[in-house]
């Protein structure tokens, strides 16, 4: 029996209120359809806010020779070559507008003296290209989103969690949730769902990630019938913050290497001169993780667990103009001045590589009706990310997706809502009221989140992965027997009762396909397959679900027209300078 | 902190009735308020419901009361109140939603209201912005929308109709737009209207409790009452001069930490400038307070660049929408 809902209708409904669901609002809104964008948290709170350290897109303002060629062959390698060619493309072609464009809303990027935008140097990135406002250029830009998005009038449902997709045949005709607040359930009737709700770094135990992170997009459209891909990509982000406990996982930006800081062992010494010479502390992400993890097994880690990484050679102004929010918040909730102390970082949970497949003009997944763009869809960043090719990433496909949902909904006509599947969902959700069980969901979780950590982190091998999925098939039946407290009156336990379900079905995912990638390649480090594979190397893994359970198929990565390919034929020595030796002048 | 655990009174309720229930959680090096709530919503009541997302200060979701002053749960440690019980109470300027989560919508449909980034139509792209004038503005920008000011505000908290003024946070936001080198909107009519900058009266709270350190009164307000005033009075005969709004000694003594014990009343002295509800909102000034505190008032009548005061007349306190204070014939 269903429960009365509220039913709304809308022409693109857009599910996540980050940078890619904003900019694809924005972008469909001014394709003329009605757009109403839902999220989980309020406007403005989403993970993009996190984002430090800035957005790449190849302006060449500081450095004239970068162009979207050189921006494409650093994503492609960054991302061992199993990205999506066309998107890195695409991406690189595009950013740039994408960055002036907000401009346009609004934001207001660091300049250099001649009033253009200011780059710095960032990880793997062969040019200074990352626009970026201090440390805290993903406020800047979802301020800036936001705005425009209050300027044109969009309806936005705040604090609602949508937990399926309804489908009519095989097309995606809306979306049924909760309202977060009174626990009433709701339904959107739209011609289209664009899907931007971000990563799922809530899985793992020590995370940057908000608790938003629960890949909430991923899992519903997984239900869906959506293919996800690569999803046993996910990347560690060097330097997440170690001591005090409480604090363990937040993230120190990737800025405080480009703006020139040091890491250093217990000893004292730089060791990325030793692991990655020429790029050194502005290494990959996936590689600079690798190395402090070495660090530490190897017993030249710091007090905690990690590595020292240190700033008071740049001068406490620099630190201060540079660097605020980083000398804030370690001053504030770890007592240390960085002006005159090294921070203490290790390793942290940073973002999903994988994600739904998509086309790559369009952000179009294998359903009808269905798009999806930002962090839950994948393709880009192959087995490893850019710093800073997320937020061009959320711009440029955002777009493209709110451009082709846009187009989409003016040929179809509204579907048909199943009363059958909203109340299967209903049910789903209210279980944890009536189930005959005692199992706490938070504890639930926070096993899922220890497993995962310990058995498909940073270091891998097969048998810890085939232990973690036992683990994760077990909490699979146990999370049929949660138990919640209390009323459906904003109510965290039971919203994570539900939240449980969709990290189970990524996490079985993730260690299902970094099982059968029996190699290492990019943030994927197998310990007992060290090298890359070169057949491995010309497939992405898909999972899928088959009647509820998650299965696994290859499939071939596509090759790259000839005059691509031909960037990754020249030579090194055309390869610029490292870029220490090409820091901006103060 | 005893034994290794710490006492936290969190208030639990719903609408607007609730009480404070007792928790005991264990002490954690470096433990944050945020810290202790997830400990007891995974432990020991799975339903406290709070708002929180990034856990370091950035999106500004857990603002809080602690011990009587706004601030965010996740940069507030524990180690702040030692030997103490932390009692953790939702923002109460705003209606109760449920335990630590109150009803903001009302901020949200104020922002609706601020005439957003309005370039110059032909302005060429990309912009070109000198690093002196984007610098400036970058301290509104900072604004991270935990509207701790907007809960500290005497304007709004002790005024259950939050019609007379937008708040700190939105002087913040409308500061950054005025100044934003290629904004060529012009929002001070609606900051001496509907916005009602002149109902700050310069206590400063808000700018202590702001987790950004945004200056809010000195940096936001202040210019933006400057720049309404010269713009509604330049066209007449006030040029050069400047309205200092009264700064109110009652409620500028009045420790942060102790909200919502003083109501901050409306006060008004000879010669304050007001502006009025009634007819086409005039401007008047104070002749005589009276003793049942209605006003004696002299109103503004402009007959071409020429002041007339017509008067006296007698009000209520409650016709008066803004108080400028005195004028500032020093310049």
């Amino acid at each position: 029996m269903t429960e009365t809902y509220e039913t709304r209708t809308t022409d693109v409904l857009v599910i996540g209120a980050g940078g890619a669901g904003l900019r694809a609002a924005i972008e469909a809104a001014a394709a003329g359809a009605r757009v109403a964008i839902v999220c989980k948290s309020l406007l403005g709170k989403a993970h993009t806010v996190m984002a430090e350290g800035g957005i790449a897109a190849a302006l060449g303002n500081v450095d004239p020779d970068d162009n979207w060629q050189v921006h494409f062959q650093d994503t492609m390698r960054g991302g061992q070559l199993i990205n999506n060619w066309r998107m890195a493309q695409l991406h690189a072609q595009e950013s740039p507008d994408r960055v002036y464009e907000l401009e346009t809303y609004g934001a207001i990027f660091d300049r250099t003296p001649d009033g253009r935008i200011l780059q710095r140097a960032f990880g793997a990135h062969t040019y200074r290209r990352l626009c970026h406002v201090g440390d805290r250029t993903g406020l800047e830009m979802i301020r800036s989103l936001q705005d425009r998005v209050v300027q044109l009038g969009i309806e936005v449902h705040m604090e609602v969690t949508l937990t399926r997709l309804l489908k009519d045949g095989e097309r995606v005709v809306g979306a049924v949730g909760y309202n977060r607040i009174d626990g009433r359930f709701v339904a959107f009737r739209s011609k289209a769902v664009i899907l931007a709700t971000g990563g799922w770094g809530r899985i793992f135990k020590v995370t940057s990630n908000s608790w938003e992170g629960t890949g909430d997009g991923v899992a519903i459209g997984f239900d869906a019938g959506a293919e996800v891909l690569d999803p046993e990509m996910v990347q560690f982000h060097p330097t997440g913050m170690v001591w005090p406990p409480g604090v363990r996982g937040i993230l120190v930006t990737e800025a405080v290497r480009g703006e020139g800081g040091y890491l250093k062992n217990s000893e004292g010494q730089r060791f990325m001169l030793e692991y990655d010479p020429k790029k050194k502390e502005l290494s990959s992400r996936d590689v600079v993780a690798r190395s402090i993890y070495k660090e530490v097994q190897a017993g030249r880690g710091t007090q905690h667990g990690g590595a020292f990484l240190d700033v008071t050679h740049l001068g406490a102004e620099k630190v201060k103009t540079k660097l605020p929010s980083m000398y804030e918040q370690f001053l504030r909730l770890a007592d240390v001045d960085i002006t005159k102390e090294p921070m203490e970082v290790a390793p942290t949970i940073h973002y999903a590589m994988g994600g739904l497949r998509v086309e790559a003009e369009t952000g179009a997944t294998t359903l009808p009706g269905l798009y999806a763009a930002g962090e839950v869809a994948a393709g880009l960043h192959g087995a490893n990310r850019l710093g800073g090719n997320s937020l061009s990433d959320l711009l440029v496909f955002g777009r493209r997706a709110g451009a082709a949902a846009g187009a989409y909904q003016r040929e179809v006509a509204l579907g048909s809502i199943d009363e059958r599947q909203v109340a299967e969902e209903q049910q789903l959700l209210l279980l944890p009221f009536s189930v005959d069980g005692k199992e706490n969901p938070y504890l639930l979780q926070q096993q899922l989140q220890q497993a995962m950590q310990e058995d498909a982190g940073l270091a891998r091998d097969e048998k810890g992965l085939k232990r973690c999925l036992n683990t994760i098939l077990e909490l699979r039946q146990r999370a049929a027997r949660v138990r919640v407290p209390g009323s459906r009156r904003y109510n965290p336990g039971w919203h994570t009762a539900r939240d449980l379900r969709f990290m189970l079905t990524i996490a079985e995912a993730i260690v299902r396909a970094a099982i059968e990638r029996r190699e290492s390649r990019g943030a994927h480090w197998r310990l007992d397959y060290l090298e890359k594979d070169s057949a491995l190397g010309r497939v992405n893994f898909i999972a899928y679900s088959d009647r509820g359970s998650v299965k696994l198929r290859q499939r071939p990565v596509e090759p790259m027209p000839a005059e691509l390919a031909k960037l990754f034929e020249e030579p090194a020595s055309k390869a610029p300078a490292p870029p220490e030796a090409r820091r901006i002048p103060a | 902190m005893k034994n290794g655990s710490i006492v936290l009174q969190v208030f639990r309720g719903e609408d607007s009735a609730g009480q404070e229930v007792r928790f005991e959680v264990p002490a954690v090096e470096g433990m944050v308020v945020l810290d202790a709530i997830h400990y007891i919503q995974a432990n020991h009541a799975n339903d406290l419901a709070c708002r929180w997302n990034c856990k370091a200060a950035k999106c500004g979701s857990c603002s809080a009361e602690i011990n009587g002053q706004p601030r965010l749960m996740c940069k507030t440690r524990v180690d702040e109140y030692p030997d103490q019980e932390i009692h953790v109470w939702p923002m109460r300027t705003f209606p109760l939603i449920k335990d630590l989560v109150t009803d903001v919508s009302w901020n949200y449909e104020v922002n609706k209201q601020i005439p957003g980034f309005t370039p110059r139509p032909n302005e060429p792209v990309p912009y070109r912005m000198l690093p002196e004038d984007t610098e400036r503005v970058y301290e509104y920008r900072k604004c991270i929308e935990c509207f701790l000011c907007q809960d500290v505000c005497h304007v709004l908290r002790n005024h259950d109709d939050k019609s007379l003024y937008y708040g700190p946070r939105y002087m913040v936001r409308i500061a950054g737009l005025e100044l934003h080198p290629l904004d060529t909107e012009r929002r001070t009519g609606l900051l001496h209207g509907k916005a009602g900058v002149g109902m700050c009266n310069i206590t400063k709270c808000c700018q202590e409790v702001c987790p950004e350190h945004i200056k809010i009164t000195d940096n936001a307000i202040i210019p933006l009452k400057e720049r309404t005033t010269t713009d509604v009075y330049d066209p007449v005969a006030w040029i050069g001069r400047k309205l200092r709004p009264r700064r109110d000694e009652l409620a500028a003594g009045q420790p942060t930490g102790a909200l919502g014990t003083v109501r901050a009343p409306q006060r008004f002295a000879v010669k304050d400038v007001i502006r009025l509800k009634s007819g086409d909102r005039p401007m008047a000034r104070v002749g005589t307070v009276l003793p049942d505190g209605r006003l004696e008032i002299w109103v503004l009548k402009m007959k071409g660049t020429q002041q007339h005061w017509k008067g006296p007349k007698t009000i209520d306190a409650s016709d008066v929408i803004n108080n400028y204070g005195p004028l500032d014939h020093a310049h």
